[in-house]
């Protein structure tokens, strides 16, 4: 083996500046795969934890009927019961109970359905960065009696400004209509304007003096300690407590497990792409220089050394220079991402129109230890698969090459 | 008992469309300890008799017997390794592994042989100090004459103790000087170590130096006689 190594090693600093381009072609390959790949993590990263931290949280418990039917009578009973376990859980960082209601808006000029939402504000501030959204006027926590804060896409479409009163009309607990009057005290916006324009905010104590004689709650929203924890914690509430449902966010919303599912596609097809030009770069410099050394390989197998040996000569010639490269460009990959996630990649003058839909123009390129050891792996799979035809034309050398004159 | 032996060999190229008889009926044997010179024009079958002999072509019918073991029932993967351990090969283009220095080009052999370290570096530097390279032993092949590296591939057939080595017009790339000081080395060999030896040539200085001539015209053997 050790012999096969110093052959391999030596036959790659045979034609220098050959080895060169090619090691530099896989240097420069994997340091830009490496960035392209840990923008696109960052980015989608960003996007999902924005989700997660500003509203979804990492797990919500509903009544199992709630989110389909949407009534204000389907709210999770016995609630105490389930926020005395909440309170108990070391995996639970914090979580907030809110009261939700769908009703109509009405304002001077128009009426539009929305989806009221009474949070306490304490909790909510403890468990989400919703609060982070206030783009005008104050918080919940204002002093004004009955106080709502409204996305900006509704204020817009109702010509509804701050200090404004807006009637609320919805069905109560007694499945009665009943109107309240409600005082703008500041404007949000979310990263969807769609959500903007179909939900607005009130305290849940507010709401719940309009809508029973108890407060209820539909939703309670949690924080992990760690969101791979959030299956686990799913299971054991629904296993505990019979009544409820809880739910994890890849199973609240799917539209984040597709983000996911897109940018793990499109890690595939960049990988893919360089992953190619990788092989036929190996592929085209292998088979030069087995059409240079036929004479060399004949004569190896003509004075004894076997066929299997000539064929990891060859594929250890390949590894010898793409592992080199690979490492080289891992390296450099490293290195840019662990700047790049510090300082970021400001893509505003290049796709303003990614802020508009809420995406961050600022992405901080991340990369999992397991991401690298995928590429690494990957490279190395390639190398041995490119490789395989060169080393098979090898073995296929017929000794008597090595006498022919050329 | 012969080293080498061929039985009535015979080698047809092309036989379904236009059939070139290489070899016809060739039957030699070659003592341990000959100086054996095979010799006939171009096109006579030299170089596809010495193929047959040293286990690298098979032939159309005939058999080819070394130490009484018959190589052309051998299958290719035990051939390679009866190559290495019992044949040496002295090729006329040298054919060195231009990596290696002149020591790693001797020692090569002996490590696929998986010969102890010790034993391999002996042997590798008594083989170039036989050949006259003992101060060159770090040159690379482009770093040497034609005639060196001649030699150092004659150090590298002795090398792994063949039974015995087959040179194909080991001379023909060489200067006169460069060729009588190779002749004279594997003669040497011969008469001090008794090592066998079996080369093709045209050169009639070469042939001057043989104990014995077989001469081959059209693939036949036409004349096979000892020299003094």
């Amino acid at each position: 083996m050790k012999v096969l190594l110093v052959i391999a090693w030596r036959n790659i600093w045979r034609h220098p500046s050959r080895s060169g381009v090619l090691l530099a072609a896989v240097v420069v390959g994997l340091w830009a795969g490496v960035i392209a790949v840990g923008a696109m993590n960052g980015m989608t990263r960003q996007r999902i934890d924005y989700l997660i931290e500003s509203e979804i949280a990492h797990v919500q418990i509903h009544n199992p009927e709630f989110l389909a039917e949407g009534q204000p009578c389907l709210f999770i009973e016995n609630h105490w019961e389930i926020t005395a376990k909440l309170d108990r859980e070391a995996r639970i960082k914090s979580h907030t109970m809110r009261t939700i209601v769908d009703g109509m808006l009405r304002s001077p000029i128009k009426t539009s359905g929305v989806r009221m939402r009474g949070i306490d504000i304490r909790t909510e501030t403890e468990t989400t960065t919703f609060h982070e959204n206030i783009v005008a006027g104050e918080y919940l926590d204002s002093e004004t009696r009955n106080a709502a804060i409204v996305g900006q896409s509704l204020a817009r479409d109702h010509n509804l400004r701050i200090g404004n009163r807006i009637v609320l009309t919805f069905e109560d607990l007694n499945r009665q209509l009943t109107s309240a009057s409600f005082n703008i005290v500041g404007l949000f916006e979310s990263a969807s304007a769609d959500f903007d324009r179909r939900n607005l905010f009130l305290r849940s104590d507010d709401l719940n003096a309009v809508l029973g004689d108890r407060p209820v709650y539909h939703e309670i929203a949690i924080m992990l300690t760690d969101e791979t924890l959030a299956s686990e914690l799913v299971a054991d509430l629904n296993r505990r407590f019979g009544h409820i449902q809880a739910q994890s966010w890849r199973q609240l919303s799917p539209e984040l497990n597709v983000l996911v599912e897109i940018g793990d596609l499109m890690l595939f097809i960049v990988t893919m792409i360089i992953m190619l030009a990788l092989a036929f770069g190996i592929l085209n410099t292998m088979l030069m220089a087995l059409f240079e050394r036929m004479r060399e390989i004949g004569m190896l197998l003509s004075i004894g050394m076997s066929r299997k040996r000539v064929f990891a000569m060859i594929l250890l010639e390949s590894l010898a220079l793409t592992v080199i490269g690979a490492f080289l460009g891992i390296f450099l990959g490293w290195g840019s991402i662990l700047h790049l996630g510090k300082v970021g990649i400001n893509l505003e003058r290049f796709a303003c129109g990614i802020a508009e839909i809420g995406w961050d123009t600022v992405i901080y390129p991340f990369m999992s230890p397991a991401d690298y050891a995928s590429v690494a792996a990957l490279v190395v799979l390639v190398t041995l698969f490119a490789s395989t035809y060169p080393a098979c034309k090898a073995i296929r050398i017929n000794p008597l090459d090595a006498a022919k004159d050329t | 008992m012969p080293i080498v032996a061929t039985e009535k060999l015979c080698k047809t190229y092309n036989p379904d469309t236009v059939p070139v008889h290489a070899l016809r009926q060739v039957s030699i044997a070659i003592e341990p300890g000959e100086f054996t010179s095979i010799v006939g024009p171009s096109g006579s079958g030299k170089t596809t008799l010495l193929n047959m002999i040293g286990g690298l072509d098979k032939p159309t019918s005939g058999r080819v017997l070394v130490d009484n073991v018959d190589l052309t029932a051998m299958k290719d993967s035990h051939l390679i390794d009866f190559r290495l351990r019992n044949i040496g090969f002295v090729f006329q283009h040298y054919n060195l592994i231009p990596v290696f220095t002149a020591y790693e080009n001797v020692s090569f052999l002996m490590l696929l042989q998986k010969r102890g370290r010790q034993e391999m570096h002996r042997r590798t530097n008594e083989l170039l100090d036989a050949v006259g390279l003992g101060g060159r032993k770090h040159a690379r092949p482009r770093e040497m004459s034609g005639g060196q590296q001649q030699r150092v591939a004659v150090a590298r057939a002795l090398a792994s103790e063949p039974k015995f080595i087959l040179a194909d017009e080991p001379t023909a790339n060489l200067d006169s000087d460069s060729a009588m000081n190779l002749l004279g080395i594997m003669s040497r060999m011969n008469r001090e170590k008794n090592v066998t030896f079996v080369f093709s040539t045209h050169d009639p200085r070469v042939i001057k130096r043989a104990r014995r001539v077989i001469t081959l015209v059209d693939g036949a053997v036409d004349q096979d006689q000892p020299q003094n």
